[in-house]
């Protein structure tokens, strides 16, 4: 078989590798920010509802403790979307369409397509964070130090990777045609049940540690130094377990069926 | 390593014996196709004959239930063997909110050494549509908006699975000097086809499969000999050895007192039979069987 040395194909450097990464990762951030059935609700919805709830309805009388509060709470609720949905949805409607086949067919580098996906998940999330933070910070009576603004953002976006664990669990396991319900069911749900838009009866407070949410934002909350509850060890080992956990379930489901 | 290795390690890609089955149907059933250094091969066959499975398999997509599947002496499951693949698939989606040319630079990305964007756009002859949404874009401009995809990473090996379908007249010339230009820089090309016309404008070698077999394989000009090839039965005194020195005459053999003549010249044989052998019996001319299976396959083709 000596003669196959004939048959070697260049080899990709290394340089060129990270590029093929890079480029996907442009380009579905581009397609997805061109879709305006994602990129309206994904970029305008927690902008446009923290404005709403946060700062019109809530007004001066919010200032201080419960501005920070809702602020955070709305920052958990626009960081989530974009993996929850990049994944969620278009994971469950590209297997179904045979964008994948065609992709697997190309030399597409093993990983590029999820990676593509957690980037593009962060480059939207830190595009909602900035428009949140502007919106907290000019209107919304938030009294939290740059310093503090900072720790929030940096822990926020830890944040995108158990959203992209949730959202490709169910990518994964929800049929094309009902997956962008169960990602609707899923993202609210976690929102309201964890507490994130306004305080829970008390009864509902003890099961608000089952969501991912909730411990997120407990944890920007202990980052920044406010008042929280729990550890923040904790809190981040749920989300690291979670995004462990759901990664795993995805990836053999998806190693079964392809 | 004696031929068969030799064999082996020429081919660029190849299929050795392969079957794959989808529930009740075997789409392929034994089959033996190899592609060799800088040809153009196509690969005819009427619908369901197993040509767009044959190259899923090549390309890695599916997995043969027997029989082995090599690309560049590699499992076309290595990204490397892919690397040297360029491709165009009959059903395909692409992020159709992409541009023409971002979707030929999002491609190029995965190769280690592929055409400039400018070369591609030229190359494939869709300059006028690189600015246009591929959700824009009428079925013939998203074959060619796919055959850019499929040739920008400078590809060693390309494989078009009915790459013409859906062309008008001047835009299937545009490819076919394309391909022409591809294989005279040393590019290899597995075609397939409806259209034995396209197959005899551009291909070294013709592989005709048949419901997931291998019926015939040849370069066009013996496939056009085939297909014109003729039957002639009869039941006559002249010996063999006769009838197989006459010019026209492909093979004769005999089998329970009927002699079976096959050629190409089924008129000048006959009369020349007539002639020989004037108490000549039981004359029957038919097409021969393989030319039975093209005729299948041009009414399959046919609009």
């Amino acid at each position: 078989m000596t003669v196959l040395a004939d048959h070697q194909v260049p080899r990709m450097t290394f340089g060129r590798l990270v590029r093929a990464y890079l480029s996907d990762a442009k380009y579905e951030s581009l397609r997805l920010l061109r879709t305006p059935a994602f990129s309206i609700p994904i970029l305008a919805m927690p902008i446009l509802f923290y404005t709403f709830f946060g700062v019109l309805l809530a007004g001066s009388r919010a200032a201080g403790p419960m501005a920070n509060l809702m602020f955070v709470g709305w920052t958990v609720y626009g960081v989530m979307g974009p993996g929850l949905f990049g994944f969620g949805i278009l994971v469950a409607v590209e297997r179904n369409q045979g964008l994948l086949t065609f992709k697997r067919a190309l030399p597409m580098p093993a990983g590029s397509y999820l990676s593509a996906k957690l980037m593009m998940a962060y480059i939207f999330a830190i595009v909602v964070m900035a428009m949140l933070v502007t919106a907290g910070v000019t209107l919304g009576h938030v009294t939290l130090s740059a310093r503090q603004l900072l720790t929030i953002a940096a822990v926020m976006s830890t944040g995108v990777i158990p959203a992209c664990a949730v959202g490709l669990f169910i990518g994964t396991w929800a049929p094309a045609s009902s997956a962008a319900a169960f990602a609707n069911i899923v993202y609210l749900g976690m929102a309201f049940l964890s507490g994130l838009f306004f305080p829970l009866p008390p009864a509902m407070q003890a099961f608000r540690p089952i969501w991912p949410t909730y411990h997120l934002m407990q944890l920007a909350m202990a980052s920044a130094g406010l008042p929280s509850q729990g550890s923040a060890w904790g809190h981040a080992a749920v989300l690291v377990a979670v995004s462990a956990g759901l990664t795993a379930l995805a990836a053999r489901k998806l190693s079964r069926t392809g | 390593m004696a031929d068969g290795g030799d064999k082996v390690a020429g081919a660029l890609a190849r299929l050795a014996g392969v079957r794959k089955r989808f529930g009740e149907t075997q789409a392929l059933d034994g089959l033996d196709l190899e592609v060799r250094p800088g040809e153009l091969l196509a690969v005819l066959g009427p619908n369901g004959a197993g040509k767009t499975t044959a190259i899923a398999l090549l390309l890695g997509l599916q997995r043969a239930d027997a029989g082995e599947a090599l690309l560049f002496g590699r499992s076309p499951h290595d990204l490397a063997a892919r690397r040297g693949v360029g491709v165009m698939m009959q059903e395909v989606v692409l992020p159709d909110a992409l541009r023409v040319h971002d979707l030929i630079s999002m491609t190029r990305a995965y190769y280690p050494g592929p055409l400039s964007l400018a070369e591609a756009i030229t190359l494939a002859g869709v300059g006028k549509i690189a600015d246009r949404p591929y959700i824009k874009l009428s079925g013939g401009q998203k074959r060619q908006a796919q055959f850019a995809l499929a040739i920008c990473g400078r590809p060693r090996l390309l494989f078009l699975d009915e790459p013409t379908t859906g062309l008008d007249v001047s835009a299937r010339e545009t490819m076919w000097a394309t391909l022409r230009k591809l294989v005279a820089a040393g590019t290899s090309i597995v075609l397939t086809t409806h259209y034995i016309e396209e197959a005899e404008a551009l291909a070294d070698r013709v592989v005709v499969l048949a419901r997931g077999r291998r019926i015939a394989e040849g370069t066009v000009a013996e496939m056009r000999a085939v297909v014109a090839r003729k039957r002639v039965d009869c039941s006559t005194v002249l010996d063999l050895a006769t009838l197989e020195a006459w010019p026209d005459v492909t093979a004769a053999a005999r089998q329970d007192g009927l002699t079976s003549i096959t050629t190409a010249e089924a008129e000048a044989v006959v009369r020349r039979l007539l002639a020989a052998d004037p108490a000549l019996s039981n004359l029957e001319v038919r097409r021969a069987g393989l030319s039975e299976a093209f005729a299948e396959l041009t009414q399959e083709a046919a609009p």
